[in-house]
């Protein structure tokens, strides 16, 4: 059972603050689905608990299990449990997925920190990764189980991946690194219906009580196939309403020209 | 002359300085027929005309040779002879030993050191020979290829002292039909200190002929090495070629290399230039014949203070044909890198197809890459493209491998290697592969 908590988060991007007091709390085996308008600060959000350079913290902590994160680099928050599943995962190009993913489970699971086998291997690289055949068998069932061709294993990283394939390629490295924390940055965005099924699967397998998801999402869709726990309203860079999976309910009805409406004012004071 | 009543290592001691008369004697020293010595001292005399580069020559203009003084090195090393295998140095011996060939030959100095061959390639026609030998052995096929078709003598002060100096070389020449599968391996290792080396290549196939050679290039501490490759490749055969450079960091490097190409010819030339102090490179692909298809992909990866400049020409002469040329490298501390290509399609080269690309991944601040492309376009109904980039490692790649948890140093090191997979997923052997990505780990990491 771990927990992640926001407290109080300000963050500025070039003397602009986006994130204006954020305040959540994701517990093991929750859903949370943060719902909030265009330009509301979400991705914001999403960036600064991965750790993305851009973004000054200027005020407020966030915690995994009561320690704070925010003086760790990207990879040793990934170490601690959190991954970022992007809204525009960025093609690089020469780097296959399974090359990568495999320095990547290797780093994650410890392989590459613990001392070389005494077989006078020691500085040979890729001597102290997960063995090649142990992480291929894992890989191939996963891909299977996530629905993502075995061909994307030689293919080079989002690199002329459609959008649908490459949400569903963030789903399968999430669960080849097993993380405590999902933050699913709008992992619905730009779907079409099958390719949101295959998603919603895929993340409600992952879904397991051991683990925590912040569901960002501009649209209540792809709240039909994951159920949340709770549902949070993202405005003017916080928190603004928290409640059950009624409130997506009601923001679908309403829309978010009542968000504005009721808190606008209270954004901006 | 007499000189032959001296022993070849007697006579070459002997030789002081860049001369004609260090010309001669290095052709007696070979005991070579007339033709040969008449055509290095009509080179010598070419090379004694022709002014050395200077900075008002637009090829030079980036690429100074300031240090450079040709009186600083020994003309000629002088031969030691040929060994076992097992007498060769363990890097040469795991050379020979990784790479699954057809046919091996080991260069020292100015001579052979050792060679290997199967039967088979004989039995087919297939001559792989070390030029000295096939000078006498095969007299008329080196007098009608040798400098003739691809790459000249006058074509500029560097093959000129080529052609009257060459001392080490390859001479490759498939029949027609004649497919050799696995590669032929030439390593060239310059021992000794501070001298020159004229390394040739000469690859000749006839029609439907198939052939690959891998040329690996070592050592020349101190040293100078003026090299030339010619491929000459005939009608509808497929030729792969790789010259992988990784010669010590004092060494200057000045390479010429042609491939003229016959109708529905194929050539993959992969050029690789890792070492040398300073390298100026001119490598040119000829398309003679309607339907040829010629690739140019290269790599360099200079660091500290080293000089890469890599001057292509894309020559496209008959209608219907291709090429495609790829250029990446990365640059550290305070290296330079000068790329500088022109495609140049001739009168009646319609539906000529051609693309020219080179990428400059910049790692230091302090490293500088300049990449000049060009177009000289006299037909009508052509496709060319050229690019040319310049820029640092991506940060949003570094935080997206970062997020998926590996360290700084794992990402860029990841996104360096993947900059480089776009030429070495068409490098054709594998052992070269795994050659090359080992290289360009050390680099990156050192």
């Amino acid at each position: 059972m771990s927990v992640l908590e926001i407290r109080n988060l300000h963050a500025t991007v070039e003397d602009r603050e986006i994130l204006k007091g954020v305040n959540l709390t994701l517990r093991s085996g929750e859903i949370h689905a943060l719902m909030g308008p265009n330009g509301s600060g979400k991705s914001t959000l999403a960036y600064v608990i991965a750790g993305h350079p851009h973004y000054e913290i200027t005020d407020g902590d966030i915690l995994i299990d009561g320690e704070s994160i925010l003086e760790m680099e990207p990879d040793e928050r990934t170490k601690a449990g959190v991954f970022l599943a992007f809204q525009y995962p960025v093609a690089v190009p020469g780097v296959s997925v399974a090359n990568f993913l495999r320095t990547a489970v290797s780093n994650v699971r410890g392989y590459t920190t613990r001392p070389v086998e005494a077989e006078g291997r020691s500085g040979v690289i890729g001597s102290n990764l997960m063995p090649m055949r142990e992480f291929r068998r894992e890989l191939t069932d996963k891909m299977k189980e996530f629905n993502v061709d075995p061909s994307f294993a030689r293919r080079y990283l989002n690199d002329g991946f459609s959008g649908g394939e490459k949400k569903r390629t963030e789903v399968l490295q999430m669960a080849m690194l097993e993380p405590k924390f999902g933050i699913l940055d709008e992992s619905d965005s730009g779907l079409d219906i099958d390719a949101l099924r295959v998603v919603s699967d895929g993340i409600n397998k992952l879904a397991t009580p051991d683990r925590g998801f912040l569901l960002i999402t501009h649209y209540q869709r792809i709240l039909n196939y994951v159920k949340p726990n709770y549902v949070s309203i993202f405005y003017g860079g916080r928190v603004v309403m928290t409640g059950g999976p009624e409130v997506a309910h009601m923001l679908e009805e309403k829309g978010y020209g009542w968000v504005e409406r009721e808190f606008g004012e209270a954004v901006a004071a | 002359m007499s000189v032959l009543v001296k022993e070849p290592e007697a006579i070459m001691q002997s030789v002081q300085g860049f001369s004609e008369d260090t010309v001669r004697a290095h052709s007696a020293a070979r005991n070579e027929p007339a033709w040969m010595l008449e055509f290095r001292l009509d080179a010598w005399r070419q090379f004694e005309t022709m002014p050395w580069p200077s900075a008002n020559d637009e090829a030079w203009r980036r690429t100074r040779l300031t240090g450079f003084d040709i009186a600083n090195f020994k003309p000629l090393a002088v031969s030691s002879g040929t060994v076992e295998k097992a007498e060769l140095s363990r890097l040469l011996q795991e050379e020979i030993n990784e790479m699954d060939s057809a046919a091996s030959m080991v260069f020292e100095d100015s001579s052979l050191r050792y060679s290997v061959f199967h039967a088979k390639l004989s039995e087919c026609g297939v001559i792989f020979a070390d030029l000295q030998s096939a000078v006498r052995e095969h007299p008329d096929l080196v007098q009608k290829y040798f400098m003739t078709k691809a790459v000249k003598p006058g074509l500029n002060k560097f093959t000129a002292l080529h052609a009257a100096l060459w001392d080490t070389g390859t001479f490759v020449y498939v029949p027609a039909k004649a497919r050799v599968t696995l590669p032929l391996q030439v390593i060239l290792n310059q021992v000794s200190d501070g001298v020159g080396g004229y390394h040739h290549t000469l690859v000749v196939t006839e029609e439907g002929a198939e052939v690959t050679v891998v040329d690996d290039l070592l050592g020349a501490k101190d040293g100078m090495q003026a090299s030339v490759v010619e491929l000459v490749i005939g009608n509808s055969s497929v030729v792969r070629y790789m010259n992988l450079q990784d010669f010590d960091h004092s060494a200057w490097n000045f390479l010429t290399g042609r491939a003229v190409l016959g109708r529905d010819a194929d050539l993959r030339w992969i050029q690789v230039s890792w070492g040398s102090r300073l390298t100026k490179a001119f490598l040119d692909v000829d398309l003679q014949g309607t339907g040829g298809h010629a690739e140019l992909l290269g790599i360099y990866f200079p660091i500290g203070h080293q000089h890469i400049d890599h001057q292509t020409l894309q020559i496209h002469r008959a209608p219907h044909c291709f090429s495609d040329l790829l250029f990446n490298g990365a640059l550290k501390d305070k290296s330079r890198s000068v790329y500088m290509g022109v495609i140049q399609v001739f009168p009646g080269a319609q539906k000529t197809d051609a693309y020219q690309r080179n990428g400059n991944l910049i790692l230091d601040a302090t490293a500088r890459a300049d990449s000049i492309p060009g177009l000289e376009i006299q037909a009508d109904d052509v496709r060319c493209t050229h690019a040319a980039t310049a820029a640092q490692v991506e940060e949003e790649y570094v935080f997206y491998l970062m997020a998926r948890g590996l360290s700084r140093a794992q990402a860029e090191r990841m996104i360096v290697q993947g900059f480089f997979q776009a030429v070495l997923d068409r490098v054709p052997v594998e052992s070269v592969v795994h050659k090359l990505e080992r290289v360009i780990e050390r680099k990156i990491g050192g």
